[in-house]
């Protein structure tokens, strides 16, 4: 079926091409830190943690939250799961990726598996990941491998789906107390940060969701249907209305209110919120791209933010405020990692596109 | 006459002792720098194990007693006859004392062993 | 007390002493490294039954005095990375407000917020660093000190934002090219793993005390075994009133210090 991906117009290829190019440039980026070491990113003594970290943060979200659509088992949804599985398997990619570009020593990385040790949550949630990463692919493929042959999937891949709800529940609360565990949080950021977690990650996930089939639909004109979008829609709303709330509830218990980029965050997120909750502008598709693009936005700059502001998510130890600024190497990575997980994810969409067209026609 | 005998014997042995251990303490006490006691067998002749053994081995030998030494603090060595080694790379440096020992071999294997980018080579001193 | 604190030891270590005869050592060539000396406890060491500690009398500590710092980062050829995002360390002078941010400040005096204190990792009973770390990298010892084993660490950095003391330092580049002094006694780290204080473990097999302890002109240091309720430590422990960093976390530090 793989050949599929390897068809496809002039826009086709020059996006997979710019694609390539950046993942190319994330390449030499990555080939300089681990020749030079993570001095030549912008972190340090006190801001141990940067862009990399917040791309896993959202990342890990996006992917988990796509467990929905599996769990919600609506008719109007079935044309969506095969999208959601891939999206969830590109996520999840990503966001292992940048699990490793964040390591010192990544050619250790089996360490985890050599010498495990259950009590840390890190080693849960990479567990978990890879798990999920598996059981998503497989199941997509299988599914679309079956739509193919116009039969239904076979019986596992039922149980493959099933497998994956209690994992990206797993990767949820691993993620969520990971950081929440951090001692220098009280209990009360610490349940604020897990709630606000797995709520700002439905609410981004959904809002991509919807975004992926709206350009599927306007490219290759593969439609899965307005009322899925609506669903979407309002998974996105509901857990957009909890993030917006819990964020502000932070904003008034700790200092987030010192940080503009956070400030853009809620704002954005109250914004997108409003336009999804009024039902006249849910329905209208150019209000639902704005509101979309605004959640997924408010969500990863605030993912991005909480640890640019280095003292609030994750406070250095001495209670200094450490500045922190991604050098261009890092942005780079970033950029290569992304486009990397794009490029499979448009991949796999143009083979889901390929199938369903034969089948079709 | 046989009990004078044991008698010699036994102040012998209390005073050898004695004086051991005050050598040691102060030894120990005063100048804190030196090892605790000088006494030692290393013994060329003697290996930790075969030759053929240590050749297609090392690496193994080598992982399980840093792993030995820095988890379970167990860091003596007990060969097949029963001789003690000190679990360290000192040891085996100390009989090995050619210093391209390991790297002659390695460079022709074209094996880069990770060991020496923290213990210092044998190459990198005097 | 020093006298006493040597007796402690040499009680400790007498056993191994005559266990460890056969063991190799001394005649290594001058050319070797981390010199094989008789190691002190050549047996497998029973878990729990010591923890080590420290205790900081913060009186005797002179202002501006380096010496322990100088001793122990020489000892353990701790680079010296003079920008403030790279810095490594594993003992260091900070002030009040730093080291102990969540005592009481009302009930200190002005001299007591205007002196620095010494810090380093206080080697946790309860210790959240090895509790986070993936690989068990960072790991408790059979005697109470939290290690950090370098052949294992990924390099994650996740146990740097769990210690609450800010104890852990990660190589952001090859260490060797900041290594003032290199001593041959005791390996370096690699680029890219996190270290820390180990509370000397490699001079304890000797039979040493620590660096820091044995170079402090004031002796404000003292260390032993806080399982043995006839320490020096624990002895002063029993009849000064001592604190210890953010007791309330629930860390249980192994570091105490009197103020
Ligand atoms: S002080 Fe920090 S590094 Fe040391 S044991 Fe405690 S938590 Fe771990
Ligand atoms: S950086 Fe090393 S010691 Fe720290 S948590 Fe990761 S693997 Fe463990």
């Amino acid at each position: 079926m793989i050949e599929k991906a390897l068809k496809g117009n002039r826009s086709y290829w020059i996006w997979t091409l710019f694609l390539g190019a950046l993942v190319a440039s994330g390449l030499s980026a990555y080939y300089q830190q681990r020749w030079l070491g993570l001095t030549v990113t912008g972190m340090g003594r006190e801001a141990s943690w940067g862009l990399y970290t917040a791309q896993f943060t959202f990342l890990v979200g996006v992917a988990a939250s796509a467990v929905m659509v599996t769990l919600l088992h609506q008719k109007e949804l079935t044309k969506t799961v095969i999208i959601a599985l891939f999206m969830a398997a590109s996520a999840t990619l990503m966001s292992i990726l940048f699990a490793v570009a964040d390591m010192g020593k990544p050619d250790r990385l089996l360490n985890i598996i050599f010498y495990t040790n259950p009590r840390s949550l890190v080693f849960w949630d990479l567990l978990f990941l890879s798990g999920y990463l598996a059981t998503t692919l497989t199941a997509g493929w299988a599914m679309l491998g079956a739509e193919k042959k116009g039969v239904p999937p076979p019986a596992w891949v039922k149980s493959l789906l099933n497998l994956s709800i209690p994992l990206a529940v797993g990767i949820f609360f691993a993620t969520a107390f990971l950081y929440g565990g951090l001692p220098d949080l009280s209990l009360w950021v610490t349940g604020v940060l897990a709630l606000r977690f797995i709520a700002s990650a439905f609410a981004a996930g959904m809002a991509l969701l919807i975004l992926v089939t709206l350009i599927v639909k306007k490219t290759k004109g593969l439609d899965t249907g307005k009322e899925a979008r609506e669903k979407l829609a309002m998974v996105a709303t509901y857990a957009g209305v909890a993030n917006v709330l819990l964020l502000g509830v932070q904003f008034f218990t700790t200092f987030y209110g010192n940080a503009p980029l956070l400030w853009f965050s809620l704002i954005a997120g109250v914004v997108s919120v409003a336009i999804l909750l009024i039902p006249a502008s849910r329905k209208s598709q150019q209000w639902l791209v704005a509101a979309c693009t605004a959640l997924v936005l408010s969500v990863w700059v605030d993912k991005s933010a909480g640890l640019l502001i280095g003292g609030e998510l994750f406070p250095a130890p001495l209670g200094s405020i450490v500045t922190y600024a991604p050098t261009s190497t890092e942005m780079f990575v970033v950029a290569g990692i992304w486009s990397f997980g794009s490029l499979l994810f448009t991949a796999l969409l143009k083979v889901v596109v390929a199938v369903k067209a034969e089948h079709r026609g | 006459m046989k009990s004078r005998k044991l008698l010699w014997l036994v102040t012998f042995a209390a005073i050898s002792l004695f004086a051991a251990f005050y050598l040691f303490s102060n030894g120990e006490a005063e100048t804190p720098q030196k090892p605790l006691a000088r006494v030692s067998v290393v013994d060329s002749t003697k290996c930790i194990a075969p030759k053929e053994f240590m050749r297609a081995n090392h690496m193994q030998v080598l992982h399980g007693w840093e792993r030995s030494v820095v988890r379970d603090g167990d860091r003596v060595h007990i060969a097949s006859n029963g001789s003690r080694f000190q679990k360290s790379l000192g040891t085996c440096l100390g009989c090995h004392n050619n210093r391209l020992f390991c790297f002659s071999c390695h460079s022709y294997a074209n094996v880069k062993p990770k060991c020496w980018n923290c213990h210092l080579s044998p190459m990198e001193t005097q | 007390m020093m006298n006493e604190q040597r007796r402690e030891f040499i009680k400790k270590t007498a056993l191994g002493v005559f266990v460890g005869l056969g063991a190799a050592s001394g005649l290594v060539p001058a050319f070797s490294l981390e010199k094989t000396a008789l190691p002190v406890w050549d047996e497998k060491p029973v878990p729990g039954k010591i923890r080590w500690g420290m205790l900081i009398d913060t009186r005797k500590c002179k202002e501006g005095c380096q010496q322990c710092v100088a001793a122990c980062h020489h000892e353990h050829n701790v680079p010296a990375f003079k920008n403030r995002r790279e810095e490594i360390r594993w003992i260091w002078k900070n002030s009040y407000k730093n080291v102990f941010p969540t005592a009481d400040n009302a009930g200190a005096s002005k001299e007591i917020q205007s002196r620095t204190f010494l810090s380093l990792c206080n080697h946790c009973a309860d210790s959240p660093c090895t509790q986070i770390c993936p690989t068990g990298a960072t790991f408790k010892r059979w005697d109470g000190i939290v290690e950090i084993d370098y052949h294992r660490c990924i390099g994650c950095r996740f146990c740097m934002p769990a210690c609450p003391y800010g104890s852990l330092s990660f190589n952001w580049q090859d260490p060797r090219t900041a290594i003032v002094d290199p001593v041959t006694a005791y390996p370096t780290r690699e680029q890219g793993v996190v270290e820390k204080c180990n509370f000397c473990s490699d001079r304890l097999i000797k039979g040493l005390q620590p660096a820091c302890v044995e170079v402090c002109p004031e002796q404000a240091l003292v260390f032993g075994d806080l399982n043995d309720p006839a320490s020096d430590i624990r002895v002063l422990l029993e009849s000064n009133v001592t604190m210890q960093r953010k007791p309330e976390l629930g860390t249980k530090p192994s570091v105490f210090y009197i103020i």
